[in-house]
């Protein structure tokens, strides 16, 4: 670590972790009520966890971007962080905002709009927030010594992020305008700019772990961010096929959605080929295989597994079912947790000082966590299909229809335990690091961590 | 080879083009949207219902115009399927109407906060969702390959208009009688009632309406009596169920309305 400011990613980085395992422990309630042990229910309805697990998931990842922008920022910009008491009291705030949502759907206080169930009084706070990251992180832009590539492309990632947010703020008597402008929010970020974020990530990652020169890796990474952009944008369509919105978008997200695969692929190949490049010289292999992991990932369950219902054929059969938790679960998983993940694994040598770059519970965590993730995909997908046979083409009654697949989520249990385990060595190795020190700015970690650049 | 020059300008150019295009077809968007949901039927009472639906986070199990979660059953044409008493019914109580099956939160709302909801939802399933959601394209073929059920022999049932008790009681949410009703019960197996009478007496249908366990142990029938149906209007939907045999209409016609009555328009499903 070569700035004392970046300490504060460690804090970003350890709330995300916590996050994470309380919504895994939200998405077991979930599971265990499928299959009919809904002992909770009174407390714990399924809407009430349904919400916990998706919005913590969404929390849990700005805290990681915001950790690896608070981490990357000073190092490009080459200065420290513009003010650091601020970054802690938007940490801090930031926490408070998200316990006390958590705690009100609990208690039947939201605003129950998918994946923006925030009630509407702490949505201004989190402007607020995300408005003194953005200033922080921009000012230290702004008065940096160097201007790079990576850099723009992610604060322009988090500053859109930022402004998106808003459209999801308007209110509306009609159902159809509500959902088409909380697409704006929730496409948008997840298939637009985020995409940028976990782009310029993927970027800064590539250029620290595999040597390769800045100049070819960033110029790949506009060639990618454009691509998703191309497809993205329009690819917006597909949630407005069926949601009382005109038939030209049948069209226009069918085909622009259908290019989107294209972005993830360009990102796994650009990747892999980074890597090849560059060789596997760097000593911090864990990152490395989180770094590539989440670009393969990020295709396999966003391009391919999107692309396998976003037409609108298909879509009015699968709209609306267990398909679309199918593809979301590795989606997200691939693009966002996964390089955060990596993100994390990069830093945290770098902020501590310690070398436990590679060791058999890193190894562990990585392997499980994907075969579980990979497993549960496949419960739902096979959960998903039946479904859509049976009650969207068949006909037969919803609830007969999910006795009927009930079993495949035992198998998401189990799928899904093997997955908590991954990450439950993912988090001892995390653990074991310690805290992040003021050493580490000077220790020998940093200058194991230069690499000579490949050109 | 591209330069990165060249890259950023893909980049910038590509995205401002494209944001460009959104735009504007959102903006064509918005001014057609209210004519495809017909907004103009949007009265204060749906509007309160859909801040019920969201403070509630309907959402958060069931799915309307296929958002939502995917724990309970899409909602856009629930007012077309089951009816409006037959949901009001069932937001008293959801548990009752589905015994022993996956729960839904008791809401304990106020008779005015249900009609609110049951507009939102009537309002919903009206609107212009380009086909969806789509009928079962293999039902037709299922029901073409099914066995016929058999049919029992003796002269048809007679044909009687339906009383309000089968809309208000929710029988017909279920079950088909007379040509009405029924939508989704044939999912689950709910008989047409027009020739009940050839299976149960008055004491075995009183019995099935009380306390459908009793006669069936795995029924999926709620148990409507107290909730829906009182003393008074069960009697009257056992007279008119067993009113229906021709053979006792005959034998006793002064018992029960003429069986000379015009027939009803039945509406052909």
């Amino acid at each position: 670590m070569k700035f004392q400011s970046q300490k504060i990613a460690y804090w970003f980085f350890a709330s995300a972790m916590l996050l994470l395992v309380l919504q895994i422990v939200y998405g077991f309630i979930m599971g265990f009520a499928r299959i009919g042990m809904d002992g909770l229910h009174e407390w714990i309805p399924f809407n009430t966890a349904r919400a916990v697990h998706t919005n913590l998931l969404v929390v849990w990842l700005l805290l990681g971007f915001m950790g690896s922008a608070y981490f990357i920022i000073p190092e490009e910009s080459d200065r420290e962080l513009m003010w650091p008491k601020l970054a802690w009291v938007q940490l801090i705030s930031f926490l408070i905002v998200g316990v006390v949502a958590v705690i009100g759907y609990h208690l039947n206080y939201w605003e129950g709009r998918k994946f923006l169930e925030i009630p509407r009084a702490l949505d201004y706070l989190v402007v607020v927030n995300v408005l003194a990251f953005i200033a922080n992180i921009g000012f230290t832009i702004w008065n940096g010594k160097r201007y790079t590539t990576t850099s723009i492309v992610l604060f322009f990632g988090l500053f859109t992020a930022a402004l998106l947010y808003l459209p999801g703020m308007i209110d509306f008597d009609n159902q159809t305008l509500d959902s088409f402008y909380r697409w704006w929010v929730v496409h948008l970020w997840v298939e637009g700019v985020w995409e940028l974020i976990m782009g310029a990530l993927l970027c800064y990652l590539l250029i620290k772990l595999t040597g390769v020169d800045r100049e070819v890796v960033e110029k790949w990474l506009y060639v990618i961010v454009g691509f998703t952009f191309l497809s993205g944008i329009l690819g917006t369509g597909h949630h407005y096929y069926y949601i009382g919105a005109p038939k030209y978008w049948l069209m226009i997200g069918g085909i622009f959605s259908a290019l989107e695969p294209l972005a993830f692929l360009g990102m796994a190949i650009y990747a892999l080929a980074m890597a090849k490049k560059g060789g596997r010289r760097h000593p911090n292999k864990t990152a490395l295989n989180w770094t590539l992991g989440s670009a393969i990932m990020s295709f396999v369950g966003a391009g391919f597994l999107g692309f396998a219902h976003t037409l609108p054929q298909v879509n009015m059969y699968t709209h609306g079912t267990l398909v679309t938790a199918m593809h979301g679960h590795m989606a997200f998983w691939g693009a966002y947790a996964m390089i955060n993940l990596a993100m994390i694994a990069y830093a945290l040598p770098i902020l501590t000082g310690r070398k436990l770059w590679d060791n058999a519970a890193s190894s562990y965590g990585f392997w499980l966590s994907n075969i579980g993730m990979v497993g549960m995909t496949g419960a739902l997908a096979v959960a998903g299909i039946t479904q859509v046979n049976l009650e969207r083409r068949m006909g037969l009654d919803f609830l007969a229809v999910q006795t009927e697949i009930e079993i495949h989520f035992v198998g998401m249990i189990l799928a899904a335990c093997l997955f908590f385990l991954g990450i439950c060595f993912y988090l001892y190795n995390f653990w074991r690091f310690g805290l992040p020190t003021d050493e580490a700015a000077s220790s020998d970690v940093r200058a194991a961590e230069e690499l000579p650049t490949v050109s | 080879m591209l330069t990165k020059l060249q890259a950023k300008v893909f980049f910038l150019g590509g995205t401002a083009v494209f944001f460009g295009i959104f735009l504007v077809l959102s903006f064509d968007t918005h001014l057609k949207v209210p004519n495809q949901t017909n907004a103009a039927n949007i009265t204060p009472a749906v509007a309160a219902g859909k801040r019920i639906w969201e403070e509630n986070n309907c959402m958060g199990c069931h799915t309307l115009f296929g958002e939502g979660a995917y724990y309970a059953p899409e909602l856009t044409k629930t007012v077309e399927i089951r009816g409006k008493d037959w949901l009001k019914v069932f937001l008293k109580d959801p548990e009752a109407m589905f015994p022993g099956q996956r729960k839904m939160v008791k809401y304990n709302f106020t008779e005015e906060q249900i009609d609110n909801t049951i507009a939102f939802l009537d309002w919903c399933g009206k609107v212009d969702l380009n086909g969806f959601p789509a009928k079962p394209p293999l039902r037709d073929k299922m029901m073409a390959a099914a066995p016929q059920m058999a049919v029992s022999s003796g002269p048809a049932p007679l044909k009687k208009p339906v009383p309000a008790v089968f809309t208000t009681g929710t029988c017909i949410g279920c079950h088909q009688i007379q040509g009405q009703g029924g939508a989704a019960g044939a999912l689950i197996g709910a008989p047409p009632l027009d020739d009940v009478f050839r299976r149960y007496d008055r004491a075995k249908l009183e019995a099935w309406i009380k306390d459908p366990p009793s006669i069936k142990k795995d029924t999926k029938m709620p148990k409507l009596y107290g909730l829906a149906v009182n003393d008074a209007q069960l009697n009257e939907i056992v007279d008119y169920l067993l009113s229906l045999n021709p053979e006792t209409a005959a034998a006793t016609p002064s018992a029960v309305a003429p069986p000379a009555a015009p027939a009803p328009a039945v509406q052909p499903k």
